[in-house]
């Protein structure tokens, strides 16, 4: 399931675009079919990459979280060695990439961006927003984070201190948010649904679940 | 000076964050799947492209699946992969085939 | 650590500064913090050398990576928050210095 809660079909990559609004749209393509036609990738390579990220999404980070939440020793080894619990929940994070996750706690929340770029973990969460590519976001995260968060909706307590990690380098990082009160005895996959996209990277907080 | 990329506390240039998502494209899709490839089989690495974007004249002015367009175009000529005329060429035919389809 | 390293220069708890320089190429380490105090709170390990695998070359030595830590007071005039905020930013061993205690 998307985000939004439908599916979006995608073309074959090399079916006759539609409605590509970019000059890049052609060179792009001119560029992959020379790659291809001189035998320095093949169109099944880019196709199973396509696939690779299309199959990935936030989600992944949704199943860590909230086993990390009922299961202590599955949270030591998230904070501890993320490449390794996200292999116990068969998520291939495998790779050159190192990952990080940090936990919130009423001391501190912890807030990711990318100011030299957009890395995000992608392996793990798929690709990332458009806002957290977008240059107000990179700018303006590191040097005012809680005016930032303000916009997204999230107030943090002046006695709760925001760390702000800017992956500059090798490493990404995904937020371990804090497990809301009132959702004693919510299975698993109830948990996991209580977290959005942008609780994995600080713009949010899973929400106490509405009373029905 | 700092590079147009290094964009951290530069708040006064920008806005509030704008929370809209485009529906990605297939050919940004295939920006994204070719860098991939490229830096798996070894042709190229991820610094190599972030220094490929550091250096695009238009960094402001691209969106982001452009950038990494224009960036695996570039190094792609700068390795001897391909050359500079048979991506134009090729890109302009495609163009002529699509306009004309 | 994430990943081993080669013999690290800092410690975890060290006092480091990022110099202010101006270096061409292609660096990892964001202008906002040159010229900045900071600690270190981790070494994520050995990795190779982004400003040599950005121009083709193998990145080798590795350089250690480290985990940096500074208050936001420190990084921005008039920051709006508590002086408990920080940040955190990833540094190569050679863009860090040691720093003088403060008393």
């Amino acid at each position: 399931m998307s985000e939004n809660g439908h599916e979006h079909e995608h073309g074959h990559p090399h079916a006759e675009p539609k409605h590509e609004t970019s000059p890049w749209a052609a060179r792009i393509r001119a560029v992959e079919e020379l790659l291809a036609e001189k035998g320095i990738l093949t169109h099944e390579e880019v196709e199973a990459q396509i696939e690779y990220m299309e199959a990935r999404s936030y989600e992944n980070g949704a199943r860590l979280v909230a086993r990390a939440w009922t299961d202590p020793g599955f949270k030591e080894l998230l904070l501890r060695d993320t490449k390794a619990a996200c292999s116990q929940l068969g998520i291939d994070a495998s790779g050159t990439v190192e990952f990080v996750t940090v936990e919130n706690t009423p001391a501190t929340h912890n807030l990711i961006v990318c100011t030299l770029c957009s890395c995000y973990p992608r392996a793990i969460l798929g690709r990332p927003p458009d806002w957290y590519k977008s240059p107000a976001y990179r700018s303006r995260a590191v040097v005012e984070p809680r005016a930032v968060m303000r916009e997204f909706g999230l107030e943090i307590p002046e006695d709760t201190s925001v760390s702000v990690h800017d992956s500059s380098a090798d490493v990404r990082y995904l937020v371990l948010p804090m497990r809301p009160p009132g959702t004693e005895g919510m299975t698993e996959d109830e948990l996991a649904d209580l977290v959005t996209r942008d609780c994995l990277v600080g713009t949010a907080v899973p929400r106490e679940p509405a009373r029905v | 000076m700092t590079g147009i990329h290094d964009m951290g506390g530069r708040r006064e240039e920008f806005g509030p964050v704008d929370k809209s998502q485009h529906e990605l494209e297939d050919w940004e899709r295939l920006a994204d799947a070719v860098n991939y490839v490229l830096n798996a089989k070894g042709h190229k690495t991820t610094d190599e492209m972030r220094r490929a974007i550091e250096s695009l004249r238009e960094y402001r002015e691209m969106s982001y699946y452009e950038r990494w367009a224009a960036a695996a175009e570039a190094l792609v000529v700068e390795k001897g992969l391909l050359t500079q005329e048979e991506i134009d060429e090729r890109a302009a035919a495609l163009e002529r085939r699509w306009e004309s389809g | 650590m994430i990943r081993p390293a080669t013999a690290a220069r800092f410690r975890p708890g060290d006092a480091v500064r990022v110099p202010n320089v101006e270096k061409k190429g292609h660096v990892r380490t964001p202008e906002y913090v040159k010229g900045k105090r900071g600690r270190v709170t981790g070494i994520l390990g050995g990795f190779p050398d982004p400003e040599s695998l950005a121009y083709g070359g193998a990145g080798l030595p590795e350089k250690p990576l480290y985990r940096v830590c500074f208050r936001q007071t420190d990084l921005w005039e008039g920051y709006a928050g508590p002086p408990g905020d920080t940040l955190h930013v990833d540094i190569y061993e050679h863009w860090l210095e040691p720093a003088i205690e403060e008393s």
